[in-house]
């Protein structure tokens, strides 16, 4: 296995990782999807370990990796954008959601 | 790799250290104990801040820790010092199942011995006679069989998940191929994974404990009332880039490989004697769930780290890995083994698993760990509490 920049675990993923440091926006970076290498241009800088979106999300769908749900999307996310706590959340241990019930 | 040099102990177990305990049963000996220890070359003091005025749900696991902790396969001989008498966390109940397995213990009661000084003196004379009796074992070869494993990680990111935990999972697949045996724990950080997990149970009756044991946990911290998000994830980890629980989740628990999953224990308990890997009910608080796995009788743990750690249980070698490159350069004097090379591309996860078995092997067999080396033995051991305080 050659050393990735972008790291897409599972044909499902939405999304992959970048695997090099101190890629600044409009680098671009190659990874496979849907079994195809292409080249996704960063739409902003993205650090070390960081995901970016392999393929357009819409809100309120489930962002995958492991091609596994990992979160929902709380807002539309382009391919080379970062996707992160700002963009995502988690469905599970939220006592403040139960609370709201 | 399919042996080890341990000590075989009277009952069966072998162990991967000789070490003499001087343990604390209730936090007011903690004092005491710590003045024994650093009396005597060689012994490992264990103090907490429990033992006293809890529910009785929480003064059963803190009986449970300090038994199995006791009776755990790397002690070669334990005193314990007491100092109230605290119904269900007594010196003597401790002493009385830490007997059975046939290893040296005593027992030094402060308000018996005339005071703390006293109860020193006492302790002290109680842990030298011990002391050079147990140096006398020596290690014998052992079929790898006889490891029971301990997996954890902690300071994770997204290198943990990629590389050196599905790593630590292909070393557990070859310690249980050997006939060992692998305990994974963190309930909190199998939140999302459990439908994987399930799928490798044994039968029904374990797919069904597994969604329950977690299902359970997650109603306790949705109880709480509170956003989990920020102290799990913690901020390490999302500085790491991950970005939710069940990311983590997916991550953590490719620690467990594919063998499969023989049954779930509850917290400090003993697995059935089967190989296979089993889930331990521990939470994803890194000190808390290592105790857990050593009470539970585990000789060596992997803790995977992203981000780095520092984290060393007193008794039971924690043998840390991390995947990361730069980790493992700003973290060297604390990380065992750099994986780094996986995320390079030089090095196949199947690679990565024997290095890490090899690590292991000569581990139990007698190499310290780095935090070992450094006495950082107070990084590794919280008991878990649901109650409160009464």
């Amino acid at each position: 296995m050659a050393a990735k920049t972008c790291f897409v675990i599972d044909s499902r993923d939405n999304v992959g990782t970048i695997l090099q440091p101190e890629l600044e926006k409009g680098a671009g970076v190659e990874c496979e999807v849907d079994g195809r290498v292409t080249v996704i241009v960063l739409k902003e800088e993205v650090p070390y370990g960081h995901k970016i979106a392999v393929k357009p999300i819409a809100k309120g769908e489930k962002v995958l990796k492991y091609g596994l749900a990992i979160g929902l999307a709380t807002k539309d996310i382009m391919p080379g954008e970062h996707v992160h706590v700002h963009n995502i959340e988690s469905t599970r241990g939220r006592g403040d959601l139960a609370k709201g019930r | 790799m399919d042996k080890f040099w341990g000590y075989l102990n009277p009952d069966g177990s072998v162990g991967a250290r000789n070490y003499l305990l001087i343990l604390s049963s209730t936090l007011y000996a903690n004092g005491a104990v710590e003045r024994v220890a650093r009396s005597v070359f060689g012994t490992i003091p264990i103090i907490h801040p429990l033992g006293r005025a809890q529910t009785k749900s929480d003064i059963r696991f803190t009986f449970n820790t300090l038994v199995g902790t006791a009776k755990n396969p790397n002690v070669g001989g334990v005193v314990v010092l007491d100092h109230f008498r605290e119904e269900g966390c007594t010196a003597e109940e401790i002493v009385e199942k830490v007997a059975k397995t046939g290893k040296p213990v005593e027992m030094v009661n402060l308000r018996n011995c005339g005071g703390t000084l006293e109860a020193t003196n006492a302790a002290i004379r109680a842990a030298m006679a011990i002391a050079r009796k147990i140096s006398l074992r020596r290690r014998e070869e052992v079929p790898l069989a006889k490891l029971l494993f301990g997996l954890n990680c902690g300071t994770s990111d997204t290198t943990s998940g990629l590389s050196s935990n599905p790593a630590l999972g292909h070393c557990s697949d070859m310690i249980v191929a050997a006939g060992g045996r692998s305990i994974l724990a963190e309930l909190t950080e199998l939140m999302g994974a459990e439908e994987w997990l399930a799928s490798k149970a044994i039968n029904k009756d374990v797919a069904d404990k597994i969604w329950k044991v977690i299902g359970d946990f997650e109603q306790r911290i949705l109880q709480t009332g509170e956003d989990i998000r920020g102290t799990n994830p913690t901020g390490d980890n999302i500085a790491g880039g991950l970005s939710t629980i069940e990311e983590k989740s997916l991550g953590a628990a490719k620690k467990s490989g594919s063998a499969t999953i023989q049954g779930v224990v509850d917290w400090a308990e003993n697995p059935p004697d089967k190989p296979g890997v089993y889930l331990m009910a521990t939470p994803g608080h890194g000190a808390e769930s290592i105790t857990g796995i050593a009470a539970g009788g585990a000789q060596v743990l992997v803790f995977s780290t992203g981000g780095g750690h520092t984290i060393s249980h007193p008794i039971m070698p924690t043998i840390k890995v991390t995947g990361n490159p730069f980790s493992a350069k700003f973290m060297a004097d604390t990380l065992d083994l750099d994986l780094s090379d996986i995320l390079e591309g030089r090095l196949s996860l199947e690679e990565a698993g024997r290095l890490i078995l090899r690590e292991v092997i000569e581990t139990a067999s007698g190499k310290p760990t780095k935090s070992e080396l450094l006495f950082e033995h107070n990084t590794g051991f919280a008991i878990h509490r649901i109650g409160m305080s009464t």
